[in-house]
């Protein structure tokens, strides 16, 4: 959906997500060592910027850059999506990074941070497929103990694949915030004293 | 802090972060620990540079992706 949210982090921010993030989005997600378990994505800007049309009508999706704030520059992707107000849920992916990036951990903290400080939730989760070790391992290192695996859950290039889902509700992320912001605080510091 | 000191103090950080035991440091690497992930290589570069009194650059924190690349990466530093 169209929206306004934008969220200052250390080193990076997050702002809603524009047709000129076409390009950026098509270029990571054909990236063969970032796609495997993602959804196939047309080669087209076209059909991007149409995909982009249609999130831009829909409630609920809340799609963001992530941005560099010494530079401007773009380093991936992350949203927020299929909220359910009645229950105050949502569910946060799309995440993707330009490889070599430094911006997994205040990118999540961020999203975080939007869902339940911005917006307000009460619980969010994120569905990673199984084979995706090092995401999965993410959300274990940050401790998160609510998981558990949806058989099946995600067609890929015509298989099914189980998912792991980790659900934070406010409580943990009471928890989990002074972590990640003090991973966050640190790796500014050490980048910054360059 | 001669090289051997230098690869002892990077596997026990590994040894410690990653809470794993490894055959020979060689089989070290990013890609081969399913759980070195995004935030425990954060919290590894950081642990080793407490532990060692170097500073990465952001490059290095980005690229030292194994055992015997943080190695050489320290050695070269005490070197200069």
């Amino acid at each position: 959906m169209l929206h306004d949210i934008r969220i200052d982090g250390s080193l990076y921010r997050l702002r809603p997500v524009t047709d000129g993030d076409a390009a950026l989005i098509l270029e990571l997600r054909s990236d063969p060592e970032l796609n495997r378990f993602l959804h196939a994505t047309s080669g087209m800007i076209v059909d991007q910027l149409g995909w982009l049309a249609k999130y831009y009508q829909r409630e609920g999706d809340y799609y963001f850059a992530i941005e560099r704030r010494s530079d401007g520059n773009s380093e991936g992707f992350v949203a927020l999506y299929d909220i359910d107000w009645s229950t105050k849920t949502g569910e946060w992916g799309r995440w993707i990074l330009r490889p070599g990036s430094l911006a997994a951990v205040e990118s999540a903290y961020l999203i975080y941070s939007v869902a339940f400080d911005r917006l307000g939730l009460e619980s969010v989760y994120c569905r990673t497929v199984a084979g995706n070790v090092k995401v999965v391992s993410f959300h274990d290192s940050c401790g998160i103990a609510n998981r558990k695996v949806l058989p099946g859950h995600f067609e890929l290039s015509g298989g099914w694949h189980d998912a792991v889902e980790h659900c934070v509700d406010c409580a943990f992320w009471m928890e989990l915030r002074p972590r990640l912001a003090s991973l966050v605080g640190s790796a500014a510091k050490r980048i910054n004293r360059a | 802090m001669d090289r051997i000191q230098i690869e002892q103090t990077v596997l026990a950080v590994l040894r410690t972060m990653l809470k794993q035991q490894f055959d020979s440091s060689a089989d070290i690497t990013r890609e081969h620990s399913p759980n070195w992930d995004s935030l425990k290589h954060i919290e590894i570069m950081f642990a080793l540079e407490d532990e060692l009194g170097v500073a990465f650059s952001e490059q290095e924190l980005a690229n030292l992706d194994g055992f015997q690349k943080i190695v050489e990466a320290v050695w070269q530093k005490n070197a200069a």
